[in-house]
């Protein structure tokens, strides 16, 4: 093929095209990556608006060299989706430089395909997908106009084909994408870019991470329960739990992997369904004690929290077995008992003295946590999401000072209390209730229900939540910390209250969020079990499924044959053509046919001789047909309704007195 | 590389010549004699696609995979299109051309598109030359394929080629006619020897010679007679056609001979008659030819012209090749 040049608007249509498939990477993508292509491209299209080639060789060859150097200095590999699409995003651009034919514009087309799909790896919204989608369908439309020899089909027509091209490729498509064989892991290693942020409950807690929290609308998880879900008060997700104290921040220290489980489940078992989305943590937020559940190279620690052996890069489901109430079989462990009655010295030294006072006055355990929680009643404390500053010995600042808090003030000075006392305590945080949708039966719990509570051991029972948050403001528990804040706040956030549907317009669209998680971001081996069975083929089996996929391929590429074949074998006449026939049909049995090499204004002119009667009709409608057949458009007149007034005409028979017609 | 793929085309052509044996034009493009293969830059997606599918599966992204499924089966549906493009399509030529050696034979092609989508981008190829145009749903076009000749003689093609990259240049679909083409290569017209003087003067009837351009009346028309000559105020008068009648039309005709070319050999020769036949046509002096073993009677007009040239064309060549 002869190498063509191209014109300003084919590199102008590429171009953008490029552009908007590197949209979709802009969170990724190093900003210079983005800076470099933009700038190749503008200077492309510049010199091209002025009807000049591409510049000098050498500099392309130079500025190539200098990008990819500093792209290998930034990651330090090629390989990896962000490496890797910063690479091709690169080359793509410094294409764009050197673009002089269509074969260069090839590649620039194979790069926006490729840097599409790779935007979707590991994103999961349906938006983007939708996006990208489109941004397809205007490229493979440029191309189209990019292969053309011919004078250039116009913006709207390639568009048009490149809509029916994806109407037709939808069907096989779809086959491909519900029978081609999933794999259970990774194909080889993924390396982990690490270039997105952990988000949600961190390693450390100290006051004031909680509540910025809260302001959070995110969703952390969604949760399903297969039967009846535990009532509000006992609805604890329990995620990292904090064991190091250093007078002013809670730590998470390593916790070594659970032998045997130290407890046996007591009371209703709950089964349900974790729907975490991606949060590059390592923990997995399950309901109080978990006894079974049903996830790959996840196991529990000593504390009782579900580890991963990597981090929750992608959504995951975890499907599980909790009990709310157990009975605790082994004593607690020397080491555990040590780290979990350790307290920084001289640290807040007024709230040792205050344990130590209550202690000596309640020497029973029971009692003493009974006086602590008291002492949070009696004495003016507050539940508030806007606490003061607090100094570097926190516990001291809040109990003695302030008095204010959010939940992390209160788990953290109780800790402290038990600490002092002697009694084994830890902070745990984790989720607190929730809302239901009832779209969707689940129930969708976000950032601003992340909350703390303690456990302690009491000799004799074992581990025992203590939540002493319940104890200041119950209906935080009862209620959930968005309505207790919205309740206190009504003025600032009425809006959703006041508007029910809007309310129920969310909700149902979590809905729709979690169906497409279920349905398509979870398709996989099971799901195609699934699918089999349903399909009656008895021992569903990868073999089988191939088979399938064999099967639906042949009958929809057969399908595919024929649909784009059927308008050239029998090419069905237009509607214009079949009036017209009809109009001919009627005067051929009036006895005037027409003759094959006859146009319609002849044939008009010739029904005009041998019938005067019918002159007047035959030539309106001879002439209407010429210039739906010939003019320009628009005519006056449309098919449809040349199609009414052929079908209106009735031709009489001829008249006994007038000259038998030649035919 | 290069002469790999031609061998391999030559075999293809040659299969494609025995499995369908002659056409009779015009021909209508079956389905079962359209070929169709990626092209380089099809290949290329095809390398794009397994890394998307690759890709998609280790991330065990369901999103990513449909978006490369869908690629894919646009791909495919991109084949069937860029196949359609040629089924059905009715293909018709001139199947005789002039021409004279180093310069081009033109033969023209008709597309004939009966069916309701329109096809772009068909280019037809004969040898090495090839015409590209787009036929718009139920109708037709003309292509014009210049064939280069470089020596005098007889050229048959005896196949010629339908392809098509449309819609994206992923395909390249084709489809081999066989279609016997002739083209009659006059030799150029070269030559330094000067238009030879009206054989056998002074035989009598020169004395009715007054000059080219002197008007000697009406005579009646006959098929070959320049359009210039035509009186064509006599016809718009309602009168029969007529023919304005020069003296020198009337001349005795001069002969264009072989044996008067002594000393040259004999391509020059041909050559050199071959520039005096255009020279006497310009000229509008009726003329002869008389080559050994063939002789053509005087006359003057388009068919005399290119039966001499023809005459040229294919003198001393035996067996055509």
């Amino acid at each position: 093929m002869n190498p063509k040049l191209l014109s300003y608007e084919q590199l102008w249509g590429i171009f953008a095209c490029l552009a908007l498939a590197l949209l979709a990477h802009l969170g990724s993508l190093p900003v210079w990556v983005l800076v470099t292509v933009a700038v190749s491209g503008g200077l492309r299209l510049a010199l091209a608006r002025r009807g000049r080639g591409a510049p000098p060789r050498a500099l392309r060859l130079g500025v190539a060299a200098v990008a990819i150097a500093l792209l290998f200095a930034q990651f330090r590999t090629f390989n990896g989706l962000s490496a890797g699409t910063a690479l091709l995003a690169l080359v793509a651009g410094l294409k764009m430089l050197e673009t002089e034919t269509q074969r260069d514009i090839y590649v620039i087309t194979l790069s926006i395909y490729f840097v599409s799909v790779s935007a979707l790896l590991e994103s999961t919204s349906f938006w983007l997908f939708a996006y990208l989608i489109a941004v397809c369908w205007l490229t493979t439309a440029a191309l189209l106009r990019l292969t053309g020899t011919l004078p250039l089909p116009d913006w709207r027509r390639c568009l048009r084909y490149s809509v029916l091209l994806l109407g037709q490729a939808l069907p096989l498509a779809l086959a491909l994408w519900l029978l081609f064989p999933r794999f259970a892991g990774p194909l080889w290693h993924i390396p982990n870019d690490g270039h997105i942020a952990a988000s949600g409950l961190g390693d450390t807690m100290s006051p004031g991470d909680i509540d910025q929290l809260a302001l959070s609308d995110e969703v952390a998880f969604r949760a399903h329960f297969a039967g009846a879900a535990p009532p509000p008060q006992e609805r604890y997700w329990r995620g990292p739990v904090m064991h190091d104290f250093d007078g002013h921040t809670w730590t998470r220290s390593y916790s070594a992997p659970l032998g045997a489980p130290t407890f046996v489940p007591q009371g209703p078992a709950y089964d349900y369904t974790v729907s975490l989305e991606a949060n590059q943590r390592r923990w997995v937020f399950a309901l109080d004690w978990p006894s079974h559940w049903d996830l790959a190279d996840t196991g529990l620690t000593r504390d009782y929290t579900l580890m991963r052996r990597d981090p929750v890069s992608r959504p995951i489901d975890l499907v599980a077995t909790s009990h709310t109430q157990v009975r605790w079989t082994a004593p607690l462990s020397n080491v555990m008992r040590a780290s979990d009655t350790r307290i920084p010295s001289n640290r807040n030294p007024r709230t040792m003295q205050l344990a130590q006072s209550l202690r000596r006055e309640h020497p029973d355990d029971a009692q003493f946590v009974r006086a602590v929680l008291a002492m949070f009643t009696q004495q003016p404390f507050y539940y508030t999401l806007t606490p003061p500053k607090l100094a570097d010995d926190s516990v001291d600042a809040f109990l003695f000072d302030t008095k204010r808090g959010f939940c992390e003030h209160y788990a953290s000075a109780f800790a402290m209390l038990m600490r002092a006392a002697g009694i084994p305590a830890h902070v745990v945080t984790g989720y607190q209730g929730g809302t239901f949708n009832r779209f969707g039966d689940y129930w969708i719990v976000r950032q601003s229900d992340a909350h703390a509570w303690d456990e302690i051991w009491i000799e004799g029972h074992g581990w025992l939540r203590v939540d002493p948050t319940s104890v200041i403001a119950p209906e935080r528990v009862e209620l959930g910390a968005g309505d207790v804040l919205n309740a206190a706040d009504a003025a600032a956030d009425g809006w959703q209250g006041r508007f029910l549907w809007f309310a129920d317009a969310r909700l149902r669209l979590d809905a729709l969020k979690q169906l497409w998680r279920e349905r398509i971001l979870f398709f996989d081996q099971s799901s195609q079990k699934q699918l089999l069975e349903w399909l009656n083929i008895p021992e569903p089996d990868g073999q089988k499924l191939v088979l399938l996929l064999t099967a639906a391929l042949t009958l929809v590429l057969c399908w595919l044959t024929w649909t784009v074949r059927r308008e050239v074998d029998h090419a069905p006449r237009d509607a214009l053509n079949r009036a017209y026939s009809r109009l001919c049909g009627k005067l051929a049995a009036a006895g005037i046919p027409r003759r094959s090499y006859e146009g319609a204004e002849d044939y008009a002119a010739r029904v005009a001789r041998h019938r005067p009667d019918l002159s007047p009709e035959v030539t309106a409608l001879c002439r209407q047909y010429s210039i739906l057949r010939y003019a320009a458009p628009p005519a006056p007149i449309t098919v449809n309704e040349f199609d009414d007034a052929v079908r209106a005409f009735r031709p009489h028979p001829p008249l006994k007195r007038q000259d038998s017609p030649a035919s | 590389m290069r002469t790999l793929r031609r061998a391999a085309t030559d075999k293809l052509r040659a299969w494609a010549a025995r499995r369908h044996g002659r056409d009779t034009l015009p021909v209508k493009i079956h389905r079962r004699r359209i070929y169709i293969l990626p092209t380089r830059f099809g290949i290329m997606l095809g390398f794009v696609l397994v890394a998307m599918l690759l890709a998609g599966l280790n991330y065990n992204s369901n999103l990513g995979l449909a978006l490369g499924f869908l690629m894919a089966s646009v791909a495919l549906v991109t084949m069937h299109h860029c196949n359609r493009n040629l089924l059905g399509l009715h293909v018709d030529v001139t199947t005789e051309a002039d021409a004279f050696a180093g310069g081009e034979a033109n033969f023209e092609f008709a597309l004939k598109n009966t069916s309701n989508v329109e096809r772009r981008d068909v280019e037809v190829r004969c040898q090495n030359a090839g015409g590209t145009c787009s036929v718009f749903a139920g109708s037709s076009e003309s292509v014009t394929v210049a064939v280069p000749v470089p020596r005098r003689g007889i050229v048959r093609i005896a196949q010629f080629e339908l392809r098509t990259r449309y819609p994206f240049g992923w395909f390249h679909a084709w489809t081999y006619v066989q279609g016997s083409l002739t083209a009659y290569v006059a030799p150029a017209p070269r030559g330094d020897r000067t238009l030879p003087a009206v054989a056998g003067a002074g035989s009598g009837s020169r004395s009715e010679t007054r000059g080219d351009e002197d008007f000697a009346g009406l005579r009646a028309y006959e098929p070959g007679v320049p359009l210039k000559h035509m009186a064509w105020k006599v016809l718009a008068r309602g009168g029969e056609a007529a023919v304005r009648s020069y003296t020198a039309l009337a001349a005795l005709p001069e002969w264009l001979e072989w044996s008067a070319l002594t000393g040259l050999d004999t391509e020059s020769r041909l050559s050199q008659l071959c520039l005096w036949v255009l020279e006497s046509e310009a000229a509008q002096r009726i003329y002869g030819l008389r080559l050994p073993g063939k002789e053509i009677a005087p006359a003057l007009g388009a068919a005399h012209r290119f039966a001499c040239l023809r005459a040229l064309a294919v003198h001393a060549i035996s067996e055509p090749r």
